[in-house]
């Protein structure tokens, strides 16, 4: 079975939120730190 | 996260198949004011609505980060008294990662969702004595210490 290798990340808030509406999906928020 | 976690196929399958994957910088704002962030990496569940429903802090294997995105989409369907979806997660903890820090949680949660949508206390007691039979030293078999007299 074919397994997914890469996160696609959204960068902003908002466009995460608006797609998890259009998706019916929760969110993964990572506060990261970038180094 | 980076080196280990994310890179893990299996979990980058099930965030790319369940969740929207969103990374923000520690120093973003507003969100890390509004989400009072103090450590990286901090992890947290949100609805659509951004409503935040799970945390976590720190470094989180493979092994253990998918029960702990499976229980945050459980507690955001919980919350707002989804208990058909939330239990649907919740079995799944219980069914493929019996040994994860996210399992005793889930089986408190899945006891509760079970009793609120049924309103027989006997899912209560059973949540107890399985807390108690397979994880006596969990926090969460002390919580649900009450439910044996049920």
């Amino acid at each position: 079975m074919h397994k997914t290798a890469k996160i696609n990340w959204a960068t902003t808030l908002e466009s995460a939120l608006a797609r998890a509406r259009a998706e019916n999906r929760m969110v993964l928020l990572d506060f990261f730190n970038p180094g | 996260m980076d080196a280990v976690t994310y890179p893990n196929p299996s979990v980058a399958e099930f965030i790319e198949e369940n969740m929207v994957p969103l990374r923000l910088a520690f120093n973003s704002e507003p969100e890390s004011i509004v989400f009072k962030l103090r450590w990286t990496p901090t992890l947290i569940t949100l609805d659509a609505e951004g409503e935040e429903h799970h945390r976590t802090v720190g470094f989180l294997p493979p092994e253990e980060l998918i029960p702990s995105l499976l229980l945050g989409i459980a507690k955001a369907h919980f919350d707002r008294d989804q208990f058909s979806e939330a239990l649907s997660r919740l079995d799944k903890i219980l069914a493929d990662y019996p040994k994860s820090a996210s399992t005793p949680e889930a089986v408190y949660l899945a006891g509760v969702a079970r009793y609120k949508s049924t309103h027989d206390p006997k899912f209560l007691k059973e949540a107890y004595e399985r807390l108690q039979a397979e994880y006596p030293s969990s926090e969460w078999t002390t919580r649900a210490y009450p439910y044996r007299l049920l």
